[in-house]
C-alpha cells in the first residue's frame, strides 16, 4: 500500500487521474458524435441496391471490423500524415475511433432496419406513403427502440476501449495510471483507474435503462 | 478526367518534394533553433531516466541533462511521452526529434539512428527475488524469465543463445517493467531481464525486495537517438554534453540521481 494509506499521495494521484479522465471523456464523446450519425450513413450505403455503393461500403466495414483498432490508430497517426500533413495525436484518435465504431453501429442499425416486417412497407405503400416517408416515419422510429440494447453494448465497450489511445501515447487516464504504476512500483493506480471506468459505465448503463423505459411502447 | 490528372500531378509533385528533401543538406540543427524547441520522446515509465512523478511532471536523469542541453542551445525542451514499441515511427514521422530515455546503443540502433556519444554505462542483468536461491545464469536453466517487449534486454537474451535455449520457454514479454516485476513478486516468473540502472533504482529508492545477479547478460551503453539524417543536431548535442562534463554540471546531476558521478561523458 503506497497510496491508500497516504491521503496526501492519494489526493495527488486522484488529481492526475481526473486530469487524464478529461481526455478519456473527450475521446468517448467525440467518438459517439462522429460514429452514431456516420453509422447511419454507412448502414444505408450498405443496404443500397447499387453495387457501386454497397460493395465499397461492405469493404469498409470488413476492414474496420476485421483489423485491430490499435493497428488502425497507428495507420491514422503515422501513415495518414504522409498524405495530408501532420495530425494532432488526439485528432488521430477521434478519426480512428469514429471510423471504427461507425462500422459496428452501421451493422447494428442495418439489423434493426431489416427486422421490420416487409408487411409494413406494403401497408405504407397502400396508404400512399413515398419511400422516404415510409422510412422516416414508420421504419426509423421502430428501429430506434430495437437497436437501443445492442448500441448500449458498444457504448459500454467504448468506455473501456478509450484506453487503447495509449498506443499512440495520448495521455488519457489509463496511460497516467500506467506511468504512476511504473514510477511507484505499485498496482494501486491501475485499480483506482478501474474504479473510474466502472463508475462511468454505471452512469452509461443508467442512461440506457432510462432510454429503454422511455421507448417501451407498442409491444409487438 | 481533369480531376484525375490534377491528382496525379499532385502526387508527382509530392514525390519530388520528398526526394528533394532527402538529397538536401542537413539543416536539422538550424531547424531546431528556428523552431525554438526540441521535442524529446520518452517512455515515461522508465525511472530514474525519465518518468512521471506524483505531481504528473516528467522528471529524471535524462530530463535534467536534456533541459541543460536545451538551455545551452537556446531552445525550449518539450517532453513527449511515447509508446516505446512505436518509437521508430514517432521519430521518422517527425513527431519527436530524438529518443532520449536510457536508450541502449545496440548495434542495430546505431544503424537505424544517428546516435550521440555514449553517456552512461549500463548492463543487462537478471533480477530475482532477494530470498531466491538463484545466483548464476546457469541456475536459471529450465526456469522462466520476463522482460519488456522491444527492449535491449530482449535482444541481449536472444543474442545469448546458450542461455535462452536453457530457459523453460520463450521469455514472457510485458509492455513495461513494473508489470514484469509484479509477475516476479507473484513468482509467475523466476527472473526479470532488465537494465541494471533501473533495477538498482527500484531496489534502493523503492526498497524493493530484489537481488541483481552478478553474472551479467551484456555490458552496454546509453546514447541518444536522432534521425539518421540529423547529423548536425547530433554533433551539437555531443559538443554540449562534453562542455557540461568539463564544467561539472553532469557530475552534479548524476550525484543528484545516483548518489555519485557515474557519467561517462568525456570532458573533451
Amino acid at each position: 500500500m503506497q497510496y491508500l494509506n497516504d491521503p496526501e499521495r492519494l489526493m495527488k494521484l486522484l488529481t492526475q487521474l481526473t486530469h487524464g479522465f478529461g481526455t478519456t471523456l473527450s475521446i468517448f464523446a467525440m467518438t459517439l458524435i462522429i460514429s452514431l450519425p456516420l453509422g447511419m450513413i454507412v448502414a444505408l450505403g450498405r443496404m443500397s441496391r447499387h453495387k457501386l455503393i454497397s460493395a465499397p461500403v461492405s469493404f469498409y466495414i470488413l476492414i474496420m471490423r476485421g483489423t485491430p483498432l490499435m493497428l488502425q490508430l497507428f495507420a491514422v497517426y503515422f501513415f495518414l500524415p504522409r498524405l495530408i500533413g501532420p495530425i494532432p495525436r488526439l485528432n488521430a484518435v477521434y478519426i480512428a475511433f469514429g471510423l471504427n465504431y461507425a462500422a459496428y453501429f452501421a451493422e447494428i442499425y442495418r439489423g434493426g432496419i431489416m427486422s421490420i416486417p416487409p408487411g409494413q412497407y406494403e401497408a405504407a405503400q397502400v396508404l400512399g406513403f413515398t419511400r422516404s416517408q415510409t422510412f422516416m416515419r414508420i421504419i426509423l422510429p421502430q428501429t430506434v427502440k430495437r437497436v437501443l440494447l445492442p448500441v448500449s453494448n458498444e457504448v459500454i465497450t467504448l468506455v473501456k476501449d478509450t484506453s487503447l489511445a495509449t498506443a499512440i501515447a495520448v495521455s488519457e487516464m489509463f496511460l497516467t495510471a500506467k506511468n504512476m504504476t511504473s514510477s511507484s512500483g505499485s498496482v494501486e493506480p491501475l485499480f483506482i483507474a478501474g474504479v473510474f471506468y466502472l463508475l462511468m459505465n454505471a452512469v452509461v448503463t443508467a442512461f440506457f435503462n432510462f432510454l429503454t423505459n422511455r421507448f417501451n411502447y407498442y409491444h409487438d | 478526367m481533369k480531376k484525375l490528372a490534377r491528382l496525379f500531378a499532385l502526387v508527382l509533385a509530392m514525390m519530388m518534394i520528398l526526394s528533394c528533401s532527402a538529397l538536401a543538406e542537413d539543416t536539422s540543427l538550424a531547424d531546431i533553433k528556428a523552431r525554438g524547441r526540441l521535442v524529446l520522446g520518452l517512455d515515461a515509465a522508465f525511472p530514474p531516466m525519465g518518468f512521471m512523478n506524483d505531481d504528473g511532471d516528467i522528471v529524471g536523469y535524462d530530463i535534467d541533462l536534456a533541459k541543460e542541453v536545451c538551455t545551452r542551445m537556446g531552445v525550449e525542451l518539450v517532453c513527449q511521452p511515447i509508446e516505446w514499441s512505436a518509437k521508430d515511427m514517432e521519430l521518422s514521422s517527425g513527431n519527436i526529434d530524438c529518443i532520449w530515455n536510457g536508450m541502449t546503443a545496440t548495434e542495430e540502433r546505431q544503424q537505424t539512428y544517428s546516435c550521440s556519444i555514449n553517456y552512461l554505462q549500463n548492463a543487462q542483468v537478471l533480477v530475482v527475488l532477494a530470498d531466491s536461491n538463484i545466483t548464476t545464469l546457469a541456475d536459471l536453466s529450465g526456469k522462466t524469465i520476463a522482460l519488456q517487449s522491444g527492449s535491449a534486454a530482449a535482444e541481449a537474451v536472444a543474442a545469448n543463445e546458450e542461455f535462452s535455449a536453457s530457459l523453460a520457454g520463450a521469455p514472457v514479454e510485458y509492455g513495461d517493467y513494473a508489470m514484469a516485476l509484479m509477475d516476479l513478486d507473484n513468482k509467475g516468473v523466476d527472473a526479470v531481464a532488465m537494465d541494471v540502472i533501473v533495477a538498482n533504482y527500484y531496489i534502493t529508492a523503492k526498497n524493493a525486495n530484489y537481488r541483481v545477479l552478478e553474472e551479467q547478460l551484456a555490458p552496454e551503453f546509453y546514447a541518444i537517438g536522432f534521425r539518421k539524417a540529423d547529423v548536425t543536431l547530433t554533433e551539437e548535442v555531443n559538443k554540449l554534453l562534453k562542455e557540461m562534463a568539463a564544467d561539472g554540471t553532469i557530475a552534479k546531476i548524476s550525484t543528484q540521481w545516483f548518489g555519485s558521478d557515474i557519467s561517462i561523458v568525456p570532458a573533451q
